[in-house]
């Protein structure tokens, strides 16, 4: 029986409704995003879903100016890797915020973002 | 584990071609069972190395499509996926397989027609090399994935985007010496700096083109390759994921980085030829930019890198490009490499990155 949060269409739900969610190992405490079956530090199977604040601050981005077709409209938008208040760090694409004033160590929000029916991981500006 | 050797080499020129990857893989391997004096039927498996051939040629299979193409139909061949390093993994297998002495010649190569295609939807394709569910829906790019690698180690280290338009000026003046290469004219640091941004801080001058093309070379066992000309021996081979340090893989050949005369790495990107130099211990951490714009790395410097003229000159036809690293380490080894000969090279290693870092293959050679 799998635990649903493993799942990222359970990762993905819980984004819509405004939660970033991670797995904490229950046998060796690690901290893990997205969600994996086997934890990577010990491949035991016991994840326990763990809430995130969804603040962290920016480690890197860049500003995509060729895009895929599929989001050419869109472009030029930044994506960034968050670190995130609990330590683990994610990818997402930064709304919101003027793309001159992205900067590494800059603050910023979880906030999900929705396109074409698919929900995927945004952050915004923390204020 | 069997000594194995490399006895002979083949590579298209790089770049545009009228021809399906099949018969550019074919071309390429031709002339390395001509260089390795062997004939066809002495050839006892395939392995092949091609990525997008499903979205830009409608064609699938391609192992034995290039072999039937080729006209060695009733060789064993597989195709091995590993994005830009597939046919790097190939190779290693093939190591293995004649190390063990399951079999005495091989034949790796790879292949990539992309030019057919428009470049919107190459890096498309390209992009499907990365995670369907946590990076492409956000619109991630392969220059986006080195992007954000090269603004890390601009905070982290101070890496400029000069000491990055030096390493593409650096492998423009090797490519200019390779009449195989896709770009043989050479660029000023100027002309990087002022290209267009793709992915900030990366500009188009930063990025390796779009390119077909084919290579091949021919694996032996030691008795095999005892009987032709200049073999060159193959001291390791070794695959990671998420990991480029050649690290503990040296005990394997007992080579350290010093030890190294010539390499060819996977500079998909200028930011990944510094981050390559450091990983492979040739420089140290946060010293591979400086090290590229003090000329430590160009022909004539202390350990020369991409004497190819890389994936930045050279051009970088994805399935093809791992084996055609190894024919320019090969041919470095021959001394045949005429103006872009680094000389009295003994020892050389080759390095392909395939997806986002998430394929590191690292190859080490020798001469006798």
């Amino acid at each position: 029986m799998t635990e649903p949060v493993i799942t990222a269409r359970a990762f993905f739900e819980r984004a819509r409704a405004g939660q970033l969610t991670a797995v904490r190992c229950g046998s060796c405490g690690e901290l893990a995003i997205p969600p994996k079956e086997l934890c990577p530090a010990c491949h035991a199977r016991a994840w326990q879903p763990v809430p995130l604040v969804g603040e962290g601050t920016i480690a890197s981005f860049t500003v995509i100016r060729v895009a895929p077709r599929a989001h050419a409209a869109d472009a030029p938008y930044a994506i960034a890797v968050v670190k995130l208040q609990e330590g683990v760090s994610i990818l997402g694409r930064i709304v919101d915020i003027p793309l001159d004033k992205v900067a590494v160590g800059l603050p910023v929000r979880f906030r999900p973002l929705g396109a074409q029916d698919q929900t995927s991981v945004g952050f915004g500006p923390l204020g | 584990m069997r000594r194995v050797a490399v006895i002979g080499v083949g590579v298209t020129k790089f770049g545009l071609h009228d021809r399906t990857s099949a018969e550019l893989f074919a071309d390429a391997a031709g002339d390395a069972l001509t260089d390795a004096g062997i004939p066809a039927s002495a050839v006892q498996a395939l392995y092949y190395g091609n990525v997008v051939g499903g979205e830009t040629e409608h064609q699938l299979h391609t192992g034995p499509q290039a072999a039937s193409v080729l006209g060695i139909p009733s060789v064993p061949t597989t195709r091995f996926e590993t994005a830009c390093a597939s046919s790097h993994a190939a190779f290693r297998h093939a190591v293995m397989e004649i190390g063990a002495g399951v079999s005495d010649v091989i034949l790796v190569g790879g292949a990539e027609r992309v030019l057919n295609v428009s470049t919107a939807e190459s890096t498309e394709y390209f992009a499907y090399a990365s995670d369907a569910v946590w990076e492409q829906p956000l619109g991630l790019t392969f220059p986006g994935v080195f992007a954000l690698i090269a603004r890390a180690h601009m905070e982290k280290y101070g890496t400029t985007e000069a000491q990055m338009a030096a390493v593409a000026v650096k492998n423009h003046r090797h490519g200019a010496l390779n009449p195989k290469a896709q770009f043989q004219t050479q660029i000023t640091i100027d002309q990087v700096l002022r290209s267009a941004y793709v992915a900030d801080p990366l500009k188009l001058f930063d990025c390796c083109p779009f390119s077909d093309g084919g290579a091949a070379v021919v694996l032996a066992s030691e008795e095999v390759a005892r009987r032709h000309r200049k073999p060159v021996w193959v001291l390791a081979s070794a695959a990671a994921s998420d990991w480029m340090l050649l690290g503990d893989k040296r005990d394997l050949a007992r080579v350290g980085p010093t030890d190294v005369d010539v390499v060819e790495l996977h500079d998909c990107f200028t930011i990944a030829e510094i981050v390559a130099t450091e990983g492979l211990g040739l420089f140290e951490p946060g010293a591979g930019g400086r090290a590229a714009e003090t000329g430590r790395t160009s022909l004539g410097g202390e350990v020369p890198v991409n004497p190819s003229g890389g994936l930045k000159a050279k051009g970088h036809p994805i399935g093809a490009t791992g084996a055609a690293q190894i024919a320019e380490i090969v041919t470095q080894l021959r001394g045949e490499a005429g103006p872009r000969q680094v000389d009295g090279a003994r020892t050389g290693l080759t390095h392909t990155l395939g997806g986002n870092t998430a394929t590191v293959l690292v190859s080490l050679f020798g001469r006798d």
